[in-house]
Formats: structure tokens, C-alpha cells, sequence
């Protein structure tokens, strides 16, 4: 292993560091929608979204964030991907 | 109490504490990062494997009183009354900073992951439905771990350092946990069916786990790939010298 060492008052790491510093640091900014369905004769339905980058931390993230149902889908759609078709 | 007849076992009694008292640690470490995560996101993550954490410490606890070794000190098998403590040294103080979560989420949570998937199949059952239970609610937490450590070591700077330096004071600890090859704790366990492997065996699963991620990252680890064999090996000696073999921990 490298010889680098020592993790306090790493700008940004600590909690009692801001929050603007710390979204400088590890700044999120890949929007992913999260749909999700209860029935498999439902469609499935935007619940919200996730900031991530890396897309298996969307996955934990949706999975976290949006339990307060017993969910039969979950699926998540990078914002970016989306094709505008019609806007008014 | 329990009012049947007591288990006199122990090596599962010395093991079940251990992990007891890691899940325990672990859960109170994690819960002080519910809201201090660089992110909302990560901080609802977080807030959810505290509850899982806890909860596989709430399910472990129980069973020690069915040992006739609880009897010595009934107090050492309640939670809130315990004073033994067998969890890693690497525990014992709050986390310095967000890759101490991230380091003990990727090394330490997944070392103790790869113990219960090894008694999956255990001849005691109260172990086995846990350990099935157990295992399969760390997956998302061994993503999380893994997700985070790219994170912070793509970041690069005083973040990238930052991570090295807790995986860097975590290494050592969680790969002795296993134990040496020869330690009559886990070799009776394996002996006996409760775990399938040997401390040998459980640090080679573990390493084959962790090491596809360290490698990708160029993270250096002692840990080099046999072509031959296939797979990864330890390429430094562990610390057996400071090694505390009834709390397995350092120190």
C-alpha cells in the first residue's frame, strides 16, 4: 500500500465541514429518474430522482431512498439520455 | 434466559461475540454519517445499512445466551450491559472522516460478509438462517462500499489520500480477523461444519472479492495475482505478533 496517511481535516471529508465544500469535492452531477411499480398490471411511474455519477451508487441510491413501498420494478433513466420530443 | 438446555460450545460462543460486537461497532459508527455524507443521497444509504448493521447486531446478541459460556457473566451477553469488546481497534473511536465509512463499508463489512457466507450452509441452524438473511442484505452494501471507493479514488487529490490512508489503517486488522490458518476457533468451526472453509480459505474469498476493485483503481495493496492459479495472494506476512486471539483484534 502506498505510504500516504492521515484522513483528518481532509477539506470536505469531515461533518462539521460544510456542505457547499463538500459538494465541491465529490460534486454529483448526473441527474438519474427513478420509476418504480407495485403491480406487474401497472405501468411504471416516475417516483423522483437521484444525483450520482457512478451508476451502481444510483442503484443503492433509488434503493434507499424510495423503500416505502414493496416495489415488484425498479428502474433508473440517466436525465442526460432523455429525448425531448415536444416542448411547449 | 433462556430456559432450555445450554450449548456448551466455545469457539461458536468466542465467534458469535465477535461478530456481534463488529456489527454492533460498525452500526454505531456508520449512524454518526446519516447526516454528514458528502451527499443527501449517501446519507439516506448510510442511514438505511446503520439500520441494517444494528439489526444483524440485534439478531447475533440473542443467541449468546444459549451457551452454557454465558453463564459465567450473564451481563456480557446483553448489548447494554456488556463490557467485553471484540470488535476491530480500527472501531474503537469515531471515524476521522468520510473514508473511514467508506473504508470500513468496503473492508471490514465485507470481510465479515464473507465469514457468514461460509456458514450459509452451517450445522448450527440459528447461525445458518442469519447468516442467509445476512448475506443477502450486505450485497447492497458491498456495491455501496465498492461504488464509494471509486468515487474517492477517482477524485484525486487530498480525497484519493484520504481513502488510501483508511484502507491503508483497516488492511491489516480485517485480514487478521479471519485468524491464522492454524487458529483452533475457526478450525474447530470448520471441523465441525458450522463454516465451510479455513482462515486461509476465508482470506483468499475475500481477497478474490476486494481485489478487483483495488486493482481497477491501481490502489496498492501487498496483494499480488498468481497467473498460475488464478487468483490473489497475500504478498506480506500479517501482524500475528500483535494479534489479541480471544477479542481478534490488534492490540
Amino acid at each position: 500500500m502506498s505510504s500516504t496517511s492521515g484522513t483528518s481535516g481532509t477539506s470536505g471529508m469531515t461533518p462539521e465541514s460544510s456542505a457547499p465544500a463538500r459538494r465541491e469535492t465529490l460534486n454529483e452531477s448526473r441527474v438519474w429518474h427513478v420509476y418504480a411499480r407495485r403491480k406487474f398490471e401497472e405501468p411504471l411511474h416516475e417516483i423522483g430522482n437521484v444525483m450520482a455519477d457512478d451508476v451502481e451508487l444510483a442503484k443503492v441510491y433509488a434503493r434507499s431512498i424510495y423503500d416505502e413501498f414493496t416495489w415488484i420494478e425498479m428502474v433508473i433513466v440517466p436525465r442526460d439520455s432523455i429525448v425531448t420530443v415536444i416542448e411547449t | 434466559m433462556s430456559t432450555g438446555t445450554r450449548t456448551d460450545h466455545a469457539a461458536l460462543f468466542a465467534i458469535l461475540s465477535s461478530l456481534a460486537d463488529n456489527k454492533l461497532a460498525i452500526g454505531r459508527r456508520y449512524a454518526y454519517w446519516s447526516n454528514g455524507a458528502p451527499a443527501l443521497e449517501a446519507a439516506v444509504a448510510a442511514a438505511a445499512m446503520t439500520q441494517d448493521e444494528l439489526g444483524h447486531a440485534r439478531t447475533l446478541y440473542p443467541l449468546l445466551d444459549d451457551f452454557i459460556q454465558a453463564e459465567a457473566d450473564p451481563s456480557q451477553v446483553e448489548p447494554m450491559t456488556r463490557t467485553l469488546n471484540y470488535a476491530l481497534a480500527y472501531l474503537d473511536n469515531d471515524f476521522q472522516g468520510w473514508s473511514d465509512f467508506v473504508a470500513t463499508n468496503f473492508l471490514m463489512d465485507t470481510a465479515l460478509t464473507t465469514f457468514f457466507e461460509a456458514a450459509q450452509n452451517a450445522s448450527y441452524e440459528p447461525l445458518r438462517q442469519r447468516a442467509r438473511k445476512i448475506v443477502q442484505e450486505e450485497r447492497i452494501h458491498q456495491v455501496h462500499g465498492e461504488g464509494w471507493v471509486r468515487r474517492l479514488a477517482k477524485a484525486g487529490g487530498a480525497v484519493h489520500a484520504a481513502l488510501v490512508g483508511s484502507l491503508e489503517r483497516l488492511w491489516k486488522e480485517t485480514l487478521c480477523w479471519f485468524g491464522p490458518n492454524d487458529d483452533p476457533t475457526m478450525q474447530q468451526l470448520y471441523n465441525e461444519g458450522i463454516i465451510d472453509a479455513t482462515p486461509d480459505e476465508l482470506r483468499s474469498r475475500y481477497l478474490q472479492k476486494i481485489m478487483p476493485t483495488l486493482s481497477s483503481l491501481d490502489i496498492e495493496v501487498p496483494v499480488s495475482f498468481n497467473a498460475t492459479t488464478k487468483r490473489w495472494e497475500l504478498s506480506q506476512p500479517l501482524p500475528w505478533d500483535t494479534w489479541n486471539a480471544v477479542a481478534r483484534r490488534l492490540g
